[in-house]
C-alpha cells in the first residue's frame, strides 16, 4: 500500500512540482542546447507525456509485472540493467560502512563495556564528548579529508574509483564513522543500566569472566539499537550521494539524484522501489535479529527494565563547552559576515581574521558567529517538531513502523521534491522537508525501547496492581523511553542543521550569502585543501554544538532519573521495585541455558556487592 | 556446528558476487611498452554520456572530443569551416544547396565512406526527433551525386551550412550504425582515429586506435576514458596518476595541481549578467545602466576565477581572434539613474562552481550602488523553468557563444531577439532584431563577422546583457603527455598526435 502510494507519488512528481519533464529531460540529454518549442514538443511526443501521469504510471506498472522496468527517459536504455548494478555497488559500500560503524560503535562503548564488566563503572556516566563530536562531523567533510590526505598525499589507498576491496576502505570510513558514533552513543546510553541488572552483579560475584558478562550485556542492549542500524543501512544505500561523488562511486545515490533532477521517472520509480523493498527486508531482519538476541524473555515479559543508574556526570563539561561556543559567537558578532574583499581571499588565520577568510575574502569567524542563530534556530525547530512526532508515532509501532521504514528509504532529494510538490515552496518548506524524514529514527528508537520495556517484569506487576494503560504509559513507559530518545534527538541536531542546508541547491532554505553553517561547509568544501580553516571552523562549531547538546542532556537527566521513585511513590515505582526484586531477572535467554552462564538466583541469596543499585537508582542493601 | 569448510564455500560463492559489484575499471594500462607508440591514454571526462552515446544530443561532443567521430567539415581555430571528410565544397548561387566532394576514407567497420553512406547519415540526422540543435529550424536534405559527391539542400538559403556541418551531431556513421527507432550505434561505425570498443554504462569507455584512419594512424594505441563528474575527484585522479588528462579542472582545484600540468585555453564561453527587460525593476533602461556602471568585472575575473578568465570586452571574447579589431562602441546607451534601494532578485546555478561566487561579488557591487539584492542559487535543472518564465530580475549565466553551429550569428538570434528561445533578458528591441536579421542574411565569412559585431553593439547598447568575463578552460595534463588538443570550442581533446 505504502509502497504503491510512494511509487505513485513519484510518478506524479513533475505534475506536483509543475516542472515540465520534457524540459528537464532535454536538458539532461544535452546541457547546452536551446529549449526551442519544437525540441520540447518532440521530447513530449517521444515520451508520451501528453497522456498524463496516470496512463504513464499504469504502463510502467504493467511492464513491471512482466519484469520490465521500462526504459530511461533520458538515455533510452533499459532501466533494470542500470539500477541493479548501482544497487549492488551501493549495497557493497553500505556493507563496508556498516562494518566501520560497528567498529566505531564498539570503540565508543568500549570504555563502558570494559569498566562495567569489571564492576568499576561506579557512578561514572559515559564519556559523551568524543562520540558527539564524531557524530556531528558531516560525511562529505570526512570524505574529502580522507581522499586528499590518505588518497592523494600519502597515497596509501586509492583516492577515487570503485574497482576492488581496496577502493572500499575510504568511503566506508567516511560513511561509517559518524553513523557508528550515533549508534555507539545509543548503545552506550543503555549499557550502564544493563550492568546494573541483578544478573550482572550475580555473574560478577560468581567470578564469571568479564568478557562473558560484557558479551551478554551487549546482547541485552543491541536489540534496542538494531532497528536504527536498519534505518542507517537503508538510508546509506540511497543517500550517500556526497561520498559517492567525492570518490566517484557509481552507486544508487547518484543515480537517483540525477534521475530526480532530470525527472527521469522510470529510473526514479525503479530506484525508489528497490530502496523501499530493501527497507522492508532490513526492517524484517532487524526485528528478527532483535527477537533472536532477546530470546523468549521478550514474549514472556521477563525482561528487566533498562533504567540507567543515576550518573554523576558533572555539569562542568557542558558548561565549559557552551562557554566556548558562546565565546566564538561573541567574538565574531561585531564583524560583518557579508563584507567581501576578493583581494584578501583564502587568508590563513591572523590577528585580523582569527579563523582566516573564505574564498571571497569574508571573515570566517564573523560568518560562523552570525550563522549560529539561524542554524541553531532552524535545527532546533525541526528537532522540536520531530521529537514529539517521533515519540508519539513510535508509541504505536504497528502503525508507524512501515511508514517510518518507507520514508527513511526515500532519497533525501526526492523527499524534498515531493514535500515541495505537495506543500509548495514557502519559507517553511525546507523545515517541513527535513522534519518529514527526521522523525523516523526517533520513532524507530522509541518503538525498539518500548518493545523491551513492555516486556519488563515491573510492568506485569504494575498491571497486576490494577494500573490502566494510561497509567502505565505515563508512569512506566514514557519515563523509561523519553530520556534516551531525547539524547538521541540532540545527537542528531547537527545532522539536521546539515540536511537543512543541503536542500539549498533545490532552491529551498538558506541561500548564499547567508552564513548558515551547512552552507559555509558546502561553499568552502572545494577549498578544503587550500584553506582548511574555512571548513574546519564551521565543522568545529557544529561538533561543539553536538557535544554541548549531548553532554547537557546527560547532565540534566541524571538527577531526574534519580528522583523518580520519590515522585511515583506508591505507584509504578514500587511495583517496579517489586518486579525487580521478585523476578530474578536475567539476560534474555538465561533461564533456558540454566546455570551455565549466570545463575538466576533469588535476590535474597544473591551475593550482590553492597551497596547495590536497583535500576531506579535507589539504594538497596 | 559451522565448519570452516562451509565458510570457505560461502566465501568462494560470495567472491564473484562481490566482484560483480565493482565497476570493471579501465583495462590494464600497460599497453605496448617500448614500441615507440607509448601507452594507452587515460582520460577523465567531466560529463558522462547521458543518452547512451546518441550523436544527436550532448553526447555528440563527447564522441568528438575522444576522436571517435567526424563530420564533413570541422571548425578551424579562426572560426571557419575546414575540410574533414569532405575535401572541398561549393555553394550554389541561390545559397540553398551545397556540393561536398568526399576524400577517400574508411569507416571503422572496414567499409568505404561513400557518398551514399554520407547522404544516409545526414538524412538520419535531419530526421531525428528532436532534431539536433545544429539543425534547429533548418530543413535539410542530402543525396549522393556520383560516387564521391554529396549534395546538401536546405529549404531556405543557408550561408552558414558548412559551419553547421562542423557540429558533432552531424557526424557520419556507416549505414550499419542506424538501427530501428532512430537509434545510432557508434561502436566501430564512425570514421575518427579512435574506435569506441566498449562502453561501461556511464562510468567508463574503452577506445582503440583505428588503424586505417585517413589522416594517418594515431600515436596512442587506445584511450581509457572515465567519466568523473566531481571536479575535485577529477583533479585527484590526475594528481594520483590515475589519469593522464583531466578535462575542465574547476578553478578551486587548480591551485593544488602541479605547475607543469595546468594548461589553459581561452574559450568562447562567457559569464554574463542578464537583466530582465520584460518584468520588474530592470524594465527601466536607466536602472540597467546603473547596474552596468556598478559592476567591476575585473573583481570577478581575479577574485572568483583567479585569473582563469578575462574581464569581458563584449559578447565575443579574445578566443575569437577576428572579433578584437572589429568592435564598435555601443551607441545610445541610457543615462544611469539612481537605484534608490530598489529590490532585485538575482538567480544563478550551482552546477558551475564559480557562478554562485560571482553572483555574490555582483551582489556586493550592486548593493554598493544602491540596489538591494536577493540571491537565488539552485541546481540548473530546478532553475531553468523559472528562468525561462522570467521569475527573476537578473540572471548570472555562462553561455557558449559559438554553440552548435560555430556561427557567431546563431546564438545572437537565439538569445537576444524577440523570437529567441533562450532569451534570458527577454530582450525585444527593434534595432537588435534588425541587425541580427541582417547578420543572418550575410553570406561571406567576413561579412557575417562584421554584421555580428554590429549586432553585438546593438545588444550591448540596450544594457540588457552585461558581459562579465570570458572564461578559460583549464585542462590538467600529466607532464609526459604530448599533443593534447586544447580547443577553444571544446569539440576536440585527443587526436592522432596525442601520446604519452
Amino acid at each position: 500500500m505504502l509502497t504503491a502510494g510512494l511509487v505513485g507519488a513519484v510518478g506524479l512528481l513533475p505534475w506536483l512540482s509543475r516542472t515540465d519533464p520534457a524540459l528537464t529531460v532535454l536538458r539532461a540529454r544535452s546541457a547546452e542546447r536551446d529549449p526551442t518549442p519544437e525540441a520540447v514538443r518532440a521530447v513530449r511526443a517521444e515520451l508520451g507525456l501528453d497522456d498524463g501521469p496516470l496512463p504513464l504510471l499504469a504502463r510502467w506498472l504493467g511492464g513491471l509485472l512482466r519484469g520490465d522496468a521500462g526504459r530511461s527517459w533520458v538515455s533510452g536504455t533499459e532501466v533494470l540493467p542500470t539500477v541493479v548494478p548501482a544497487l549492488g555497488v551501493s549495497l557493497l559500500l553500505m556493507a563496508g560502512a556498516v562494518a566501520v560503524a560497528a567498529l566505531t560503535a564498539g570503540a565508543v562503548s568500549a570504555r563502558t563495556l570494559w569498566l562495567g564488566s569489571r564492576r568499576r563503572l561506579g557512578g561514572r556516566g559515559p564519556g559523551r564528548t568524543g562520540s558527539a563530536v564524531l557524530a556531528a562531523l558531516p560525511e562529505f567533510l570526512i570524505a574529502s579529508v580522507l581522499a586528499t590526505a590518505v588518497g592523494v598525499h600519502l597515497g596509501w589507498l586509492p583516492a577515487l574509483g570503485w574497482q576492488g576491496p581496496r577502493w572500499m576502505i575510504l568511503p566506508s570510513l567516511a560513511l561509517g564513522l559518524p553513523a557508528g558514533a550515533v549508534l555507539g552513543r545509543m548503545l552506550d546510553d543503555l549499557l550502564p543500566a544493563a550492568f546494573a541488572e541483578p544478573w550482572a552483579r550475580s555473574a560478577a560475584a560468581r567470578g564469571i569472566p568479564p568478557s562473558a558478562v560484557a558479551g551478554q550485556t551487549l546482547r541485552r542492549c543491541v536489540p534496542a539499537v538494531l532497528p536504527n542500524l536498519g534505518l542507517f543501512v537503508v538510508g546509506l544505500t540511497g543517500g550517500a550521494v556526497a561520498v559517492e561523488q567525492i570518490f566517484d562511486i557509481p552507486g544508487l545515490g547518484r543515480l537517483t539524484l540525477r534521475a530526480a533532477l532530470a525527472q527521469d521517472l522510470p529510473v526514479l520509480q525503479t530506484g525508489t522501489l528497490a530502496l523501499v523493498l530493501l527497507a522492508g527486508v532490513t526492517a524484517g531482519a532487524a526485528r528478527l535479529g532483535g527477537r533472536w538476541l532477546t530470546g523468549p524473555a521478550l514474549r514472556d515479559g521477563a525482561l528487566h527494565s533498562l533504567h540507567p543508574p543515576a550518573t554523576l556526570s558533572s555539569p562542568a563539561v557542558p558548561l565549559v563547552l557552551a562557554f566556548l561556543l558562546a565565546a566564538v559567537i561573541g567574538l565574531g558578532l561585531p564583524h560583518d559576515p557579508l563584507a567581501l574583499d576578493t583581494a584578501a581571499r583564502l587568508q590563513p588565520p591572523s590577528a585580523a581574521h582569527p579563523f582566516g577568510t573564505d574564498a571571497l575574502g569574508r571573515d570566517v569567524l564573523a560568518r560562523v558567529a552570525h550563522g549560529a542563530l539561524t542554524t541553531l534556530g532552524a535545527a532546533l525547530v525541526v528537532s522540536a517538531a520531530a521529537l514529539p512526532a517521533g515519540i508519539l508515532l513510535g508509541l504505536a509501532p504497528r502503525l508507524s513502523g512501515p511508514p517510518a521504514d518507507t520514508v527513511n528509504a526515500v532519497p533525501p532529494v526526492l523527499a524534498a521534491l515531493l514535500v515541495t510538490g505537495v506543500a509548495g515552496s514557502g519559507p517553511w518548506t525546507p523545515a517541513l522537508a527535513v522534519a518529514a524524514v527526521a522523525w523516523t529514527p526517533l520513532a524507530t528508537h522509541t518503538s525498539a525501547l518500548l518493545r523491551q520495556e513492555r516486556a519488563a517484569l515491573h510492568l506485569t506487576a504494575t498491571r497486576a496492581l490494577g494500573a490502566g494503560r494510561r497509567h502505565l504509559l505515563r508512569h512506566a513507559l514514557l519515563p523509561a523511553v523519553l530520556p534516551p530518545v531525547l539524547r538521541h534527538a540532540l545527537l542528531r541536531l547537527p545532522g539536521i542543521a546539515l540536511s537543512l542546508a543541503a536542500l539549498g541547491f533545490l532552491g529551498l532554505g538558506a541561500q548564499p550569502p547567508s552564513p548558515e553553517w551547512g552552507l559555509l561547509l558546502a561553499e568552502n568544501q572545494p577549498y578544503a585543501e587550500r584553506a582548511p580553516w574555512a571548513v574546519l571552523a564551521p565543522a568545529a562549531v557544529l561538533a561543539l554544538l553536538g557535544a554541548v547538546a549531548v553532554t547537557a542532556a546527560g547532565a540534566s537527566w541524571a538527577p531526574r532519573t534519580g528522583r523518580r521513585p520519590d515522585r511515583g511513590r506508591g505507584g509504578a515505582a514500587d511495583a517496579r521495585g517489586a518486579g525487580g526484586a521478585g523476578g530474578g531477572s536475567a539476560p534474555p535467554s538465561v533461564p533456558f541455558r540454566h546455570t551455565t552462564t549466570v545463575p538466576a538466583s533469588p535476590p535474597s541469596r544473591s551475593p550482590a556487592p553492597a551497596p547495590a543499585r536497583t535500576p531506579d537508582g535507589t539504594l538497596r542493601s | 556446528m559451522r565448519t570452516p569448510r562451509r565458510r570457505l564455500i560461502a566465501g568462494l560463492l560470495l567472491t564473484p558476487l562481490l566482484s560483480g559489484c565493482f565497476s570493471s575499471g579501465g583495462s590494464s594500462g600497460s599497453g605496448a611498452s617500448g614500441s615507440g607508440d607509448g601507452g594507452r591514454l587515460r582520460v577523465a571526462l567531466a560529463f558522462a554520456p547521458a543518452e547512451n552515446y546518441s550523436p544527436y544530443g550532448g553526447d555528440a561532443y563527447l564522441l568528438s572530443r575522444l576522436g571517435v567521430t567526424e563530420g564533413l567539415t570541422r571548425l578551424g581555430s579562426n572560426g571557419t569551416a575546414e575540410p574533414a571528410l569532405a575535401e572541398s565544397w561549393s555553394g550554389a548561387p541561390d545559397g540553398k544547396s551545397w556540393q561536398f566532394t568526399l576524400r577517400e576514407a574508411t569507416f571503422q567497420d572496414g567499409t568505404d565512406v561513400t557518398a551514399e553512406a554520407v547522404a544516409t547519415a545526414l538524412t538520419h540526422a535531419a530526421g531525428a526527433a528532436p532534431a539536433p540543435a545544429a539543425l534547429s529550424g533548418v530543413k535539410l536534405t542530402a543525396r549522393a551525386v556520383g560516387g564521391d559527391r554529396v549534395k546538401v539542400t536546405t529549404a531556405t538559403a543557408d550561408p552558414a551550412l558548412p559551419l553547421r556541418l562542423t557540429n558533432p551531431s552531424l557526424a557520419v556513421f556507416s549505414p550499419k550504425a542506424y538501427g530501428k527507432g532512430g537509434k545510432v550505434n557508434p561502436v566501430a561505425t564512425a570514421t575518427g582515429p579512435f574506435t569506441l570498443t566498449r562502453a561501461t554504462g556511464s562510468t567508463a569507455a574503452t577506445l582503440d586506435r583505428f588503424n586505417d584512419y585517413w589522416d594517418g594512424r594515431a600515436q596512442a594505441p587506445g584511450i581509457d576514458a572515465r567519466y568523473i563528474s566531481d571536479g575535485t575527484a577529477r583533479a585527484n585522479a590526475l594528481r594520483t596518476g590515475e589519469v593522464d588528462i583531466a578535462e575542465s579542472v574547476p578553478v578551486a582545484q587548480i591551485g593544488s595541481l602541479e605547475k607543469g600540468t595546468v594548461h589553459e585555453t581561452g574559450t568562447v564561453r562567457n559569464t554574463s549578467l542578464y537583466l530582465n527587460t520584460r518584468d520588474g525593476v530592470f524594465q527601466d533602461a536607466g536602472l540597467r545602466a546603473a547596474a552596468r556602471e556598478a559592476i567591476d568585472t575585473s573583481a570577478v575575473a581575479e577574485g572568483v576565477y583567479e585569473g582563469y578568465a578575462e574581464p569581458a570586452e563584449g559578447l565575443y571574447g579574445p578566443a575569437l581572434t577576428w572579433a578584437a579589431g572589429k568592435r564598435t562602441e555601443p551607441a545610445g546607451r541610457a543615462e544611469a539613474t539612481n537605484p534608490g534601494g530598489r529590490r532585485v532578485s538575482v538567480a544563478t546555478y550551482s552546477d558551475r562552481a564559480e557562478l554562485p561566487e560571482a553572483a555574490q561579488v555582483l551582489q556586493q557591487q550592486l548593493e554598493k550602488a544602491g540596489f538591494r539584492v536577493k540571491l537565488e542559487v539552485r541546481t540548473y535543472a530546478r532553475l531553468e523553468d523559472d528562468l525561462l518564465d522570467g521569475e527573476f530580475d537578473a540572471v548570472v549565466a555562462a553561455r557558449n557563444m559559438l554553440l552548435d553551429t560555430g556561427d557567431p550569428v546563431t546564438v545572437l538570434a537565439g538569445d537576444h531577439t524577440c523570437e529567441g528561445s533562450y532569451n534570458l533578458a527577454f530582450l525585444c528591441d527593434e534595432k537588435v532584431d534588425e541587425r541580427v536579421a541582417a547578420a543572418q542574411a550575410a553570406t561571406g565569412t567576413t561579412e557575417r563577422q562584421d554584421a555580428a559585431m554590429r549586432a553585438e553593439a546593438a545588444v550591448l547598447s540596450t544594457d540588457a546583457v552585461i558581459p562579465l568575463v570570458h572564461l578559460k578552460l583549464v585542462t590538467g595534463i600529466a607532464t609526459p603527455v604530448k599533443g593534447t588538443v586544447l580547443d577553444p570550442y571544446e569539440r576536440r581533446l585527443v587526436s592522432t598526435g596525442t601520446r604519452r
